[in-house]
């Protein structure tokens, strides 16, 4: 506590020698990485245009130049761009809706033990049900436009946030919760800079992994019962054998969902600088 | 979690904490027969206290001793509310405590910082809006910041500190906030000689100041004696209460020499006595 024991002020900056040899060491693999995966990517791309061109019917797996082609024109003529807002529109909304719902539910679960009890077996048993069988279900009870997706979207995202977040509030460490009552904590600082930090992590394992799933749903409604959209799209051309037009429809949806998950990769980050981080485990070397 | 707070919402206690009463020989803290009982994995109960009969006056600095396992930690726990009694029960300021005792402040004995604030706000946390403005807030966590050395490090986060630095932040963030009685278990613990002894006679030094009551537990003899106006000596299981032995050396004390103080050798003889009584015990 004295000005003695404040050896560890005197903080070591790396000299910029060591520096540089970390740089550097970085820098070799920042170029090696990437090339590889180019060259892998590339590889692939050559052997299909190769495959359409010599050895298969180009209607059966199409090829990425003819792809590239559709693309360019269904962008052109607006289609594309209508059908993907379409599908994009059901996931926005029913994504948030979706996780803001699962994670306060899983709350609340954590919250109260009588809750808990009463309802978890009956959540069990829903989660049970194959949640896709039941987009049926919802075309009848919500009409075959945007609604009925969204309800789709919606039970996708719901149970996958829930189970989550309701993991998290069982592992939470009561003593955190302890301290912090103890330090005065009321009700709303316990929740905002105790218990919902601690469970951060776990909350954004739910919504990661229920990032592909809300596009799921959206796609399997659209299969089911539907005038628009993206799901829409890529059946419609199967059937019509346009096969570039359903890589086409394929390749913008998982756009969609890398891009997603990008942005939940941001937040999570920043949200969680707090972790130590481990990008890999390191057991040799 | 679920459990509410029945001091602070009836208002059996009233929100200013006392720091020094002028009736000062009441208890603070005074503890009844408490017994605490613990489910064993085979569904058994295990006894971890048993009659524990202790008052604590205000502004005094008690230790308590003991082989591990013994329930110092869960007499803290029970102190603070954390955990509900078997049986008897302890008073704080003459109110029964029946759920979380928000007037004690509280270092566990691994140091349990908030991982998701950094250093700064996990010394502020205590500091409550109302009494303390913002900018007395930022006052008051540089201070004991400072005080626990590691100014520098206000924006590093728990995971970033030393498992000593942890420690130290894990004391002064109890002491930040200044409640009336600290609990403190086994603080000192796995910090080495040095630095230990410059934490000692700093918080000796604090404690002089603000004289707040102090429960500090330890396995350390020589700390024991050294910061203790009244060493509680527990037995192993079930835990009693051996013995409580008053220290009748000076203020302010120089830890660094404590040996030599007049009174150290005393004290240390008569605890060391007791223990060596112990030993003998588990050897027959
Ligand atoms: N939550 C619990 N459930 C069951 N048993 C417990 C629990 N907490 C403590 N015990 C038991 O109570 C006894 C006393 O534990 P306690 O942690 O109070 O010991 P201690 O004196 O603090 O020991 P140490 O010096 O090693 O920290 C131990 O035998 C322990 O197994
Ligand atoms: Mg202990």
């Amino acid at each position: 506590m004295a000005e003695e024991m404040t050896q560890e002020q005197a903080r070591i900056e790396p000299s910029s020698g060591v520096r540089a040899v970390a740089r550097e060491e970085l820098s070799k693999r920042r170029i090696w990485v990437p090339l590889i995966r180019v060259a892998v990517i590339g590889g692939f791309l050559g052997l299909w245009e190769a495959a359409s061109t010599w050895w298969m019917e180009p209607f059966l797996i199409s090829s990425p130049s003819r792809i590239v082609n559709s693309m360019i024109q269904g962008f052109q003529s607006g289609d594309l761009m209508h059908n993907t807002w379409v599908t994009f529109q059901e996931i926005a909304i029913g994504f948030p809706v979706g996780a803001i719902c699962g994670i306060a539910l899983g709350f609340s679960f954590g919250r109260s033990k009588n809750l808990a009890e009463i309802f978890e077996p009956i959540i069990i048993a829903l989660n049970g049900i194959p949640r896709t069988a039941l987009a049926p279900l919802f075309i009848v009870w919500l009409g075959i436009g945007l609604w009925s997706k969204v309800g789709v979207v919606f039970l996708l995202t719901f149970f996958l946030n829930f189970f989550n977040t309701y993991a998290g509030m069982r592992q939470m460490d009561q003593e955190y919760v302890d301290l912090a009552r103890l330090m005065g904590a009321g009700r709303w600082k316990l929740t905002f800079r105790v218990i919902l930090p601690a469970i951060a992590p776990y909350m954004f394992t739910g919504i990661r992994t229920s990032i592909p799933f809300s596009v799921i749903g959206a796609i399997v409604g659209e299969f089911v019962a539907a005038t628009e959209g993206l799901g829409f799209f890529i059946r419609m051309s199967a059937g019509l054998f346009r096969t570039a037009d359903v890589f086409v429809g394929i390749i913008v949806l998982m756009f969609m969902v890398i891009a997603m998950d990008k942005i939940a990769e941001m937040i999570e980050r920043k949200a969680l600088r707090w972790q130590a981080r481990t990008d890999h485990v390191t057991i040799q070397g | 979690m679920e459990q509410d707070d029945p001091l602070s919402e009836s208002g059996i206690v009233t929100l200013e904490t006392v720091v020094r009463e002028p009736g000062a020989n009441a208890p603070v803290i005074k503890v009844e027969n408490a017994t605490k009982a613990f489910l064993t994995p085979d569904q058994g109960a295990m006894v971890a206290l048993q009659d524990i009969n202790l008052d604590i006056p205000y502004g005094e600095f008690v230790t308590v001793v003991g082989p591990s396992g013994c329930g110092k930690s869960t007499l803290l726990k029970l102190i603070a509310g954390l955990t509900p009694l078997s049986g008897g029960r302890i008073l704080y300021q003459g109110a029964e405590i029946l759920g979380l005792n928000t007037k004690v402040g509280y270092v566990p004995q691994e140091s349990k910082l908030f991982p998701w604030l950094n250093l700064e706000e996990n010394v502020a946390f205590g500091l409550d809006k109302k009494r303390y403005p913002r900018q007395q807030r930022e006052q008051q966590a540089r201070h004991f910041i400072k005080l626990a050395g590691l100014t520098g490090f206000e924006k590093y986060y728990p995971a970033q500190l030393s498992g000593g630095m942890g420690k130290r932040a894990s004391i002064v963030r109890a002491l930040a906030y200044e409640p009336p009685v600290i609990l403190m278990d086994e603080p000192f613990g796995p910090l080495d000689a040095q630095t230990r002894m410059i934490l000692q006679d700093e918080l000796l030094k604090i404690w002089e100041q603000k004289r707040q009551t102090i429960v500090f537990v330890t396995h350390d003899l020589v700390e024991a004696v050294a910061l203790a106006d009244r060493i509680v000596v527990m037995t192993h299981r079930p835990g009693r209460i051996k013995d409580v032995l008053r220290v009748g050396m000076k203020r302010p004390r120089d830890i660094f020499e404590i040996h030599r103080q007049d009174g150290f050798d005393r004290a240390y003889g008569r605890l060391w006595n007791i223990f060596r009584h112990e030993l003998n015990i588990k050897r027959a």
